[in-house]
């Protein structure tokens, strides 16, 4: 039988795009998000049978166990969770609304810890392993002008990713980051044409990176061969942390 | 039998799960048995892993609203008998 992979926020970008890789790749996938957006009801017609979609919102405690709750009742014990939904808020610190802080740390921090909570609980009960990634960001590694709160949530994912690796290590859970550069996706629709053009200058590889690049390292840490990697962030950015 | 009783029992088989689970020998939970520093190879994880499991057999969770002290298998099985 196929293994289960849960995928927060998988109604586009990068999740989304996990999802289909996983889905072509012969994983049972489910997700969740506010909404269902334009492309993941394609993507339900072409999956019936592997792929469940939740309306939950991340961050709402009792609307994330309706959806592990849900999944685990569609699925059985997921093999794996990609801890990716987020947002992203700019501002400088300073004049940044404390609501809009709150927000983020709810969602971004607090909501992806609710969700490894939720599938742990099931995860210990079966013997077997698994795999929880977390997606968190170079921003929580080097940081950016106007993404401070963001910065520390994603560095919080990253201290996420350690501590938890060490608690359920013995179990065969491994636990790690991925931590993207600059992606061109909706969540960097907000850079300006100056900013945009600044980090591609500044990236060794000389251009955003994509979902496509991200993916790869995604199932290759969800594969038997990584099974001995755990606690890690893996950057991946083009170079520009280099 | 009791409320304890059939709370210990239980608390007993789901010991002895996860001892199994873990690849050691099972051993008797009685009242007085000590999860952690005791006669059983428990540890911290294993005992979240049996709070969990009588969640999902009793749909009770004692420490919901947060952690209460409890030491034995006994006065485990009395958290879950006053919910």
């Amino acid at each position: 039988m196929s293994r289960t992979v849960i995928v927060t926020g998988g109604s586009r970008g990068l999740g989304l795009a996990v999802a289909r890789a996983l889905l072509d790749g012969g994983y049972r996938v489910a997700t969740c998000s506010r909404q269902p957006g334009d492309e993941l009801p394609a993507l339900l017609a072409a999956y019936p049978d592997t792929l469940f979609w939740h309306q939950a919102t991340i961050g709402d405690a009792e609307s994330t166990h309706a959806f592990i709750e849900a999944a685990v009742q569609r699925f059985g014990v997921p093999w794996a969770l990609i801890n990716n939904a987020g947002i992203a808020r700019e501002g400088i610190l300073a004049t940044l609304p404390l609501v809009e802080v709150d927000h983020l740390i709810q969602t971004n921090l607090t909501g992806a810890i609710q969700v490894a909570r939720a599938v742990l609980r099931h995860m210990l009960t079966r013997p077997g392993g698994g795999r929880i990634i977390n997606i968190s960001s170079i921003i929580g590694q080097r940081g950016y002008t106007g993404l401070a709160a963001y910065a520390a949530t994603k560095a919080g994912l990253d201290g996420l990713t350690r501590a938890l690796a060490r608690e359920v290590g013995r179990r065969q859970i491994t636990i790690n980051s991925i931590a993207p550069g600059y992606l061109d996706t909706e969540m960097s629709g907000t850079l300006s044409g100056g900013q945009r053009e600044q980090i591609v200058r500044r990236t060794p590889m000389g251009r955003l990176g994509t979902a496509a690049d991200v993916v790869p390292s995604i199932l290759f840490l969800l594969g038997d061969g990584a099974r001995f990697i755990t606690g890690q962030t893996l950057t991946i950015d083009g170079g520009i942390t280099c | 039998m009791t409320d304890i009783d059939a709370m210990l029992a239980l608390i007993a088989r789901e010991t002895a799960r996860i001892l199994a689970d873990k690849g050691e020998a099972v051993a008797p939970v009685t009242a007085d048995t000590a999860f952690l520093d005791g006669p059983l190879p428990f540890d911290s994880l294993d005992l979240a892993t049996l709070i969990v499991a009588l969640e999902g057999v009793t749909g009770k969770d004692p420490f919901r609203q947060g952690f209460r002290q409890f030491t034995t298998a006994g006065e485990l099985a009395a958290l879950y008998a006053a919910g």
